[in-house]
């Protein structure tokens, strides 16, 4: 019988660190740490404590998860990185899943919480997208579905532990965060003065 | 104890993605196997300046690229490797966040130690790199986020003798060059206009050169330079070429009047210990500016100190800079744990009073 892959997957793409060991269909661990700030810091140690309680090392993984998001942008940043990192230092594959796919479910609007009264959803068959929260209410309802913007990272980590296991071995593009929001930024206001000629 | 180090390094504090792999056997000179800079001048050019934001989306996304391509290049694989090094500050924090998690992903993987490295110290090691020069010597680091002189006197000990109140040099000349309408990044721009230019034309002021310290401010010149534009915009109705070549050359001979007068300083009080080989190193991109070098140069001469500019691509951001402190500190014994954490704010010297942002989050550097 061929081995059944280990698959490490974690998220940061709220205010957490969560993570999920996946042996073939059973989930060895689960870790949920809430956290507003720190992420950076708190991350790695407490995916080296996962995998230590499972008596499990780095080299025994067969893929990496991450979640890409959307979200906070510094969060997904912080576990992207880490992913590619670990991807490059394993040699293994590093499999990037959208928060909105870790979240599908049969009859309901996947949606990630954003801040001013946003949210991040993907209608079926259409791109994921940011709008309101009354307007995404609106596209729920006309498309009865439900519209249930929480989700518990332990369960989005597992997801994300799920999708990858099933992928890793197709994927060939190395995850990349989906931020679905542009960088804030203004076109400089210096204009160039009017030249003339000499 | 093995007698070859060989160790990565990573930098992205700013916004420039790079990757090296840096080799010294026992004392020998250290050797830079590869070094690998992915610039971002592109993604910045229509924000007249570095977006944060933009700086860590690129970051994230090419760290892991630019490392295998620094290990394809310098021709060794992460077994060959005895430590990992990644600024871990002072920087723009998204990018410094972005390096120190790729750099902990691969330490964790590998199982080799990490060193976090502070850019700043990456910058004023970087003559050792190169020259081999022995401690004590006089730093100034002059770049487009930083200008202060330091006496390093060890990996992690640096004496700061003063530095800038407000702005850098470097992002005084990129201002220039955009009240001028020249290119991005304005330093080489702006000093190729300086030299068809007449520098006694226009008299900038030097601030700070009344006082006996070795402090420097550079937001007034750029003031003065946006005023004198406005002045003769507004009696001819624009600029000629002439007038603009001039602004450049009055500008850029009032940084190198403040940089070489302030450098005499900070040099009467570095000889003072009576260093037995005395040494004055510049580091940053601002010292790749020729007039600013040949008026440092002067002083240099003047006071029996030999002048060390390691070549540009080591003077502006890079990673065998960071590869190359890790590798002192790393001899020294230093090793951070995986809760390495990224600092915006981390001064050198830490023992001197702030200089830049002494609020709550302490001080720049």
């Amino acid at each position: 019988m061929a081995t059944e892959p280990l698959v490490l997957a974690f998220d940061c793409s709220a205010a957490h660190c969560a993570a999920a060991l996946l042996k073939g269909d059973q989930v060895l661990c689960e870790r949920l740490e809430e956290m507003n700030r720190g992420q950076a810091e708190r991350l790695m140690p407490l995916l080296e404590e996962l995998l230590f309680d499972c008596a499990q090392s780095w080299q025994d993984l067969d893929a990496i998860g991450v979640g890409v998001g959307p979200g906070n942008f510094t969060g997904i940043r912080i576990a992207v990185s880490a992913a590619r990192g670990l991807a490059l230092g394993l040699n293994r594959p590093a499999v990037g899943v959208s928060g909105l796919e870790a979240r599908q479910k049969p009859g309901v609007l996947p949606a990630v919480p954003a801040p001013r009264d946003q949210v991040y959803i993907e209608m079926p068959g259409e791109a994921p997208r940011l709008t309101s929260c009354a307007e995404a209410e609106e596209c729920a309802r006309g498309a009865a579905l439900a519209f249930a913007p929480v989700a518990s990272p332990v369960d989005l980590a597992r997801r994300i532990a799920e999708l990858t296991r099933d992928r890793y071995q197709k994927t060939s593009s190395p995850p990349a965060p989906l931020y679905l929001r542009a960088a804030d930024a203004a076109p400089a206001r210096d204009l160039p003065p009017k030249l003339l000629d000499d | 104890m093995t007698e070859t180090l060989t160790l990565l390094g990573l930098e992205s504090s700013c916004d420039d993605t790079a990757a090296a792999v840096v080799r010294q056997q026992a004392e020998a000179p250290a050797e830079v196997l590869a070094s690998i800079v992915f610039g971002q001048t592109e993604l910045h050019r229509a924000f007249g300046g570095v977006v944060p934001e933009i700086a860590a989306r690129a970051h994230a996304e090419k760290l892991d690229i630019c490392v295998a391509d620094a290990l394809a290049e310098a021709g060794v694989t992460l077994a060959d490797l005895d430590a990992i090094a990644v600024t871990a500050g002072p920087g723009l924090i998204g990018g410094v966040m972005s390096g120190v998690m790729c750099a902990k992903g691969i330490a964790a993987a590998t199982g080799l130690p990490l060193v976090g490295v502070n850019h700043l110290a990456g910058h004023a090691l970087t003559p050792r790199l190169t020259d081999g020069i022995a401690y004590p010597y006089l730093m100034l680091l002059v770049s487009g986020g930083h200008c202060q002189f330091l006496i390093a006197r060890g990996p992690e000990d640096f004496t700061r003798l003063g530095g800038t109140i407000d702005d850098a040099p470097g992002e005084a000349f990129d201002k220039t060059a955009r009240l001028l309408g020249l290119p991005q990044p304005g330093g080489p721009s702006v000093q190729a206009e300086a030299e068809r230019g007449d520098p006694m034309r226009f008299r900038f002021p030097r601030p700070l050169l009344d006082r006996q310290d070795c402090n420097f401010s550079f937001s007034g010149l750029k003031t003065a330079l946006l005023r004198m534009r406005d002045q003769i915009t507004a009696e001819k109705s624009g600029l000629t070429l002439q007038d603009r070549a001039d602004l450049c050359a009055g500008f850029q001979t009032a940084v190198a009047d403040v940089l070489a007068k302030k450098t005499q300083r900070a040099l009467q009080i570095y000889l003072e210990e009576n260093p037995s080989e005395p040494v004055l190193a510049v580091a940053g991109g601002v010292a790749a500016n020729s007039a600013i070098r040949a008026q440092l140069e002067t002083v240099c001469a003047e006071n029996n100190t030999r002048f060390v500019a390691p070549p540009l691509h080591l003077c502006t951001d890079n990673a065998a800079m960071i590869a190359y402190a890790g590798l002192e500190r790393f001899k020294a014994g230093a090793r951070d744990g995986m809760d390495l954490a990224a600092r915006p704010r981390w001064p050198l010297d830490q023992s001197s009073p702030a200089m830049l942002g002494s609020g709550r989050k302490g001080a720049k550097a």
